[in-house]
């Protein structure tokens, strides 16, 4: 092994580690502890940076072989993840003026890379559990309601079954082909045997599941509600992130036969109906991005039905603008006096008489998350079915993209509640803090410039 | 070249309109108005110039720009001017000051989100016109909904939040169908070429199979057809109308529609002339049902709006006709049909505006005897009644003739040939929408201007000057239209040869058929 090639190719995930410690440092040393967000998105803005660098050197380097690889895409996928995570800093600060939030953010960011990088099981189970066990005490951080603790256990729960199906998943794989390499999901998925197929079932359905996958999807509504703003928001796009990752991991480029194909048409178009269906009749907003978060995992997990490098790029390009469209959404949410009076659509009346600008992102945000070109989640989308098409599946194409037009609805509802209603004036209502609205703006420029030049953008996944 | 620079500067002025209204500090209206005006009124005389320089003779695109955009996807960003869009273009072009105008008093809460919103539909209308890239184009037709809700949906009357939403959401359902069937025609040509491109000279090459292009004709026509609106797909229209502002009106009606009908010329019949040549009853059939229906329907209305908006179903219907007719023409008949349809309509929203603004009422019972109080208002409003029936001079004359003659000229021709009596059939039926017409409009005016005296909320004052300048610009084009309607003609003349061409293929080039300017 070479040691500076593993300090290399891990760069991103060491300036995490050494943030974590930073952090954990501060909370150690320091009761009125003032320096850590700064500190939290210093380390994350540099192993942006790293990431960054290591997609532009356009090497592929594997310092684990066999464990741990990591191409330019993966690099530049890395970025993206860490470059969003800033804005969703930017904006916790309200909520989390100090504490334990901040290295628990970063830990969860380190599970994350792991696994986009992960070519083992081994490393892809660790990764997804570094990535996952800090959002379990994310969600009960912001304790606020009682709800809060019962939400936060059903995630553990159901996350833990999760895990605990991928790793019976694992080991199947590993007893019918010998081997933990995610290469091995691949060779089970050429294979008809029961074993093999019983462990691709168990693999998809904790990524169903971590995804919030119909019918796995009945933790997600009620988490996402019980979490704080900035916790949801990170929940709904990065953690998200994570999961597609790892399942783009295990899928590679190579093509699906049944019965994964079917489950992998049904399930997701099952999911973008029922996600889009059950947002229309939602009043609280976290609510409804819970179930709009439903409906895109649907999106991502039909682009698995497409083949070949086209599947990374169409997933990576999704994550990015739904990622960045949602976290502007929460960044220019404005301030309440309590948590759920913050969350409630109807208080969003009038946004437009009150703050222009972060009505005018909000819209944005809803419009690209509806599909809406010229926005990026258009583009997204585009990419998407057209892969899924080229793949030959023009029938489930179709479908998607019918089902897509259900989620129209309950995203234009935000922009007439906030422009064409007359203004509410909620009482204890005060407008987005400059840094929250300072994060919109860079999530919108990130927006901007996928929307504008989307091939640019592809040409570095 | 400097053509090319010219058309993307008429393309992107309003769009940087949009911008520079974005930074002009809130309270300042009258420099906003000022401005939408003024750069509206710089666009027109640009466009214009384009107009004059456009040869119908050249052949292929002209003031072309064709730059890469997303290379991987084949997506270029290519505009142009050919026959097909050029009237359309101009007549865009042309209503965005009047629209601007006629807005100054009516609209006086966010003035600056209204002539932002002004501003960007004007920007994706004429992206839609000129775009030459499918991807583009669908962009462009997408990006219209936005303003266009937000329009009706801000500034609207009191059921405006229903009847945006239905806008919004019926077109948005056809363009969901023609982005699937955009995406398989556009795997199509890359399979069999190797090389993906949206471009359109590309997929009109594309072959696709017979089998086929029933569906995607059927995803694109289902598409065109909410837009246009056509029979039975056209509830959304007078819903819209109604409670949309009247510069929201004008938009709609004036150059909106004419997406629908420019969608089918353009791409939906070409791209599939198999399946084009045997929907052409069902084509013909549907835009006689339109003609016929959106009469009967206009003749029992209340509200002064729906009669109007019933009229344009009817009016559109004519257009669909023109282009199922495959008939030259029919074809150029169409096409004058969609720019006198465009001002005619404009025209009457506009006054129906500023009656609005004057009584607060659309009920035409409320109404009477105006001709009396406001005779230089009547004298308009005859004037674009007697154009929105058709007569002789006016435009609507021109385009609704040249739509029949070509409809009864392919009837007849199908019949000479041992075909069915199918299509003559509709022409007449289609000729006595003619007779409809008149009826609905020259009783709308009857019982609004004449009769016993009836004002609500009176006594009000006769047009102002501004007013006047808009309508006279407005009946004089229209007038222009109807008695020189050569000019307009030839420039779309290759187009309507090129549209007959692309779907009759070889069949029609052996017809002898005749222009009209020549």
């Amino acid at each position: 092994m070479n040691a500076s090639l593993a300090f290399t190719a891990l760069l991103p995930e060491h300036i995490l580690l050494a943030g974590i410690v930073a952090l954990l440092v501060i909370e150690i040393v320091s009761d009125e502890a003032k320096g850590e967000l700064p500190v939290a998105i210093i380390s994350v803005a540099f192993a942006a940076i790293a990431a960054a660098g290591l997609a532009s050197g356009g090497n592929t380097l594997e310092p684990f072989p066999g464990q741990f690889i990591l191409t330019p895409g993966i690099a530049a996928a890395k970025a993206v993840v860490l470059a969003l995570a800033i804005p969703v800093l930017l904006v916790s600060r309200g909520d989390f003026p100090r504490g334990p939030y901040y290295p628990l953010l970063l830990s969860s960011l380190y599970g994350i890379c792991l696994v986009a990088s992960s070519s083992s099981f081994l490393t892809m189970f660790l990764g997804i559990e570094i990535m996952s066990v800090p959002v379990y005490v994310l969600v009960l951080l912001a304790y606020r309601r009682p709800e809060s603790a019962e939400a936060a256990l059903k995630y553990l729960v159901l996350s833990g079954t999760a895990s605990a199906m991928f790793l019976m998943g694992a080991s199947l794989i590993f007893g019918s082909t010998g081997s933990l390499s995610v290469g091995a999901f691949a060779q089970a998925l050429a294979s008809n045997t029961l074993l093999s197929q019983s462990a691709l079932v168990m693999v998809v359905s904790a990524f169903f599941l971590k995804a919030a996958i119909v019918p796995f999807h009945g933790w997600a509504p009620d988490a996402y509600e019980a979490a704080s703003v900035p916790v949801t928001a990170y929940m709904a796009t990065l953690v998200k992130a994570g999961v597609l990752f790892a399942a783009l991991r295990v899928f590679g480029e190579a093509g699906l036969a049944q019965p994964l194909a079917g489950i992998l048409a049904f399930l997701p178009i099952a999911s973008i109906v029922w996600g889009n269906l059950a947002a229309m009749r939602q009043a609280g907003l976290r609510r409804m991005i819970a179930y709009s978060s439903i409906a895109h995992a649907g999106y991502l997990f039909l682009a698995l039905l497409g083949e070949g490098p086209g599947r990374f790029e169409a997933v990576a390009f999704y994550l990015a603008a739904y990622g960045a469209t949602n976290i502007l959404a929460f960044a220019a949410l404005p301030n309440a006096k309590d948590d759920e009076s913050r969350d409630r659509l109807e208080d969003l009346k009038g946004l437009f008489h009150r703050a222009p600008l972060a009505a005018i992102l909000i819209g944005i945000a809803m419009l690209s998350l509806a599909g809406i070109p010229p926005f990026p989640g258009f583009a997204g989308k585009f990419l998407i079915f057209k892969n899924v098409m080229a793949a030959g599946h023009v029938w489930i194409a179709v479908a998607g993209l019918v089902a897509s037009y259900l989620g129209i609805y309950f995203y234009l509802r935000v922009i007439q509640f906030m422009f064409m209603a007359p203004d509410a004036q909620p009482a204890g209502h005060r407008p987005a803090s400059g840094m929250a609205i300072g994060a919109g703006l860079l999530c919108l420029a990130f927006t901007v410039a996928i929307a504008v030049a989307p091939g640019w953008f592809l040409a570095r996944l | 070249m400097a053509d090319a620079t010219m058309l993307n500067v008429v393309l992107w002025l309003p769009f940087a309109g949009m911008l520079a209204i974005a930074v002009v500090p809130a309270g300042r209206d009258g420099f906003v108005r000022g401005l939408t005006f003024w750069t509206m009124v710089v666009q027109f005389f640009l466009a214009a110039m384009l107009y004059a320089r456009f040869d119908p003779a050249a052949a292929g695109l002209q003031a072309a720009t064709n730059v890469p955009w997303i290379a991987d996807w084949g997506v270029s960003y290519a505009v142009g001017l050919d026959g097909y869009n050029i009237l359309l273009v101009l007549l865009t072009a042309f209503l965005g000051p009047l629209v601007t105008a006629g807005a100054f008093s009516a609209i006086t809460k966010q003035v600056k989100l209204f002539y932002a919103m002004v501003f960007l539909i004007q920007f994706a209308m004429l992206g839609t016109f000129l775009a030459q890239d499918l991807f583009l184009f669908y962009l462009f037709w997408e990006a219209m909904l936005i303003p266009m809700f937000l329009m009706i949906g801000i500034w609207g009357g009191e059921r405006r939040i229903y009847a945006t939403l239905k806008f919004f959401l019926y077109t948005a359902f056809g363009s969901i169908l023609m982005l699937a069937a955009i995406i398989w025609l556009v795997w199509w040509q890359w399979k069999g070429t190797g090389a993906l491109s949206f471009a359109f000279a590309d997929l009109l090459k594309a072959n696709v199979p017979v089998g086929a292009q029933f569906w995607l004709l059927g995803a694109f026509g289902i598409s065109f057809a909410i837009k246009v609106p056509m029979v039975p797909l056209h509830t959304w229209l007078p819903d819209a109308h109604v409670e949309a502002p009247t510069a929201g009106s004008v938009i709609l009606a004036g150059v909106l529609l004419k997406m629908g009908t420019y969608g089918f010329m353009k791409l939906g019949l070409p791209l599939f002339p198999d399946a084009t040549r045997a929907a052409v009853p069902l084509l013909a059939a549907l835009g006689t049902l339109s003609i016929v229906y959106g009469a009967c329907l206009a003749l029992v209305q209340t509200d002064i709006k729906k009669i109007i908006a019933y009229s344009s179903i009817s009016h559109l219907g004519y257009v669909v006709l023109g282009l199922a007719s495959l008939d030259l023409l029919g074809i150029q008949g169409a096409m004058m049909q969609m720019v006198s349809h465009g001002l005619v309509a404009a025209g009457l929203f506009l006054m129906v505006g500023m009656i609005y603004e004057r009584c607060h009422t659309r009920e035409l019972a409320a109404y009477g005897g105006l001709a009396r109080v406001v005779p230089v208002y009547s004298v308009f409003f005859v004037i674009l009644t007697l154009a929105s029936v058709g007569l002789p001079t006016t435009s609507g004359f021109t385009g609704e003739f040249l739509v029949l003659i070509g409809a009864f000229a392919a009837g007849w021709r199908e019949l000479q040939a041992g075909g069915s009596a199918f299509f003559l059939a509709m022409a007449i039926l289609a000729a006595t929408g003619v007779v409809l017409g008149a009826l609905y409009m020259l009783w709308f005016a009857q019982r609004f201007l004449f009769g016993a005296e009836k004002v609500p909320h009176g006594p009000i004052t006769d047009l102002g000057g501004r007013e006047k300048a808009i309508l006279i610009t407005l009946v004089a084009s229209i007038f222009w239209l109807g008695l020189f309607p050569e000019g307009a003609l030839r420039k779309s003349e290759p187009a309507a040869r090129d549209y007959q061409q692309l779907i009759a293929g070889k069949a029609a080039a052996k017809a002898p058929a005749k222009g009209v300017a020549r």
